[in-house]
């Protein structure tokens, strides 16, 4: 059975994200608007200088390809209008995007489509990591709306932090397509992963009138677990 | 005593410090507490009284809402997590 994922990103996040769920035979589709850009090369390490300029989504995909892996690059903006279309045969959604507006579209898109996903940020030295499934509290119960909240553009990231955060982020990814819900419905809260590498791990209530949840199909659509490659 | 975790986002206000020992009952004295160790965090979190909707506070692993809100009550040993919403995907 073919696993299919769409990747909303394809910068520091993205990239590593992209590689380890490929790695394990996973179908991606990868969607950025952005180019590559040179103060994108110190910790968006699946680019080099020959990418700059380069859509970054199609450039990603490519590197996938070329390890034999399967992935098409989509270069716009992941918006709910045209989320049927590009990930309409997702099993699965990862966010990877530095935008708050499109955390929570990817979160109603796959809560209302009974889709797992992962919503993944990093800011300075920690970040969050959600995972969400069919039937349990989703992103919107835990931060309820978007907000002015602070991007890498605006404090900056630590390189390594990206890959850290993107490694466990494509774990529980590949956790949740296998069918462990260990944290499904819980955030991982990174502080500073200079200081302290385990997360503090909390778990959350659906909160009751989210718009979200409301609109989940009331039998939900989970598939069975499947089988993936873990290749050491 | 109660010790309140601070994100790192808004350790400027406290001097780099990531936890902060409060004396409090509550939650939301221990908040009232913060800022007035703090001046100026409080506003980072609350607003006319009620938490920010892209900050969510934690006693343990709890969220405060299943713990009867801002007046949730904390002991001792508890830590309090203060946990916002970041972006960051690394892609500017």
């Amino acid at each position: 059975m073919t696993v299919r994922a769409t990747i909303v990103g394809a910068g520091g996040l993205g990239g590593p994200i992209s590689l380890a769920l490929a790695g394990t035979g996973i179908e991606l589709t990868i969607v950025d608007p952005d180019v590559v850009e040179l103060s994108n090369l110190h910790r968006q390490i699946q680019f080099t200088a020959v990418d700059l300029g380069a859509p970054k989504a199609t450039r990603l995909a490519g590197s996938i390809v070329a390890r034999g892996g399967v992935a098409r690059g989509v270069v716009t903006r992941w918006v709910a209008e045209q989320a049927d279309e590009i990930s309409g045969d997702s099993d699965l959604i990862v966010d990877a995007s530095d935008d708050p507006g499109t955390k929570f579209a990817v979160t109603d898109w796959a809560v209302a489509n009974g889709r797992r996903y992962v919503i993944a940020a990093a800011l300075r030295y920690g970040g969050n990591v959600m995972a969400g499934a069919p039937g349990v509290a989703c992103y919107r119960c835990l931060f309820e709306e978007p907000a002015d909240v602070p991007s890498c553009a605006d404090a900056g990231v630590l390189g390594p932090v990206v890959g850290a955060i993107g490694g466990v982020a494509a774990a529980i990814a590949l956790g949740l397509v296998q069918g462990d819900r260990t944290y499904a419905g819980s955030l991982l809260a990174f502080d500073d992963l200079r200081k302290v590498a385990e997360p503090r791990v909390v778990r959350y209530a659906p909160r009751p009138g989210c718009p979200a949840c409301a609109r989940a199909p009331i039998s939900p659509l989970a598939a069975p677990p499947v089988r993936v490659a873990e290749g050491h | 005593m109660p010790t309140i975790r601070v994100p790192s986002a808004l350790r400027t206000f406290t001097k780099g410090a990531a936890d902060v020992e409060i004396t409090a009952a509550t939650v939301r004295d221990a908040l009232a507490e913060l800022e007035r160790l703090h001046p100026g965090i409080g506003a980072r979190l609350m607003v006319d009284g009620v938490v920010k909707p892209f900050i969510r506070i934690f006693v343990g692993a709890d969220d405060i809402g299943e713990l009867g809100g801002l007046d949730a009550k904390v002991s001792e040993r508890d830590e309090i997590s203060i946990i916002p919403a970041i972006a960051g995907g690394a892609g500017a």
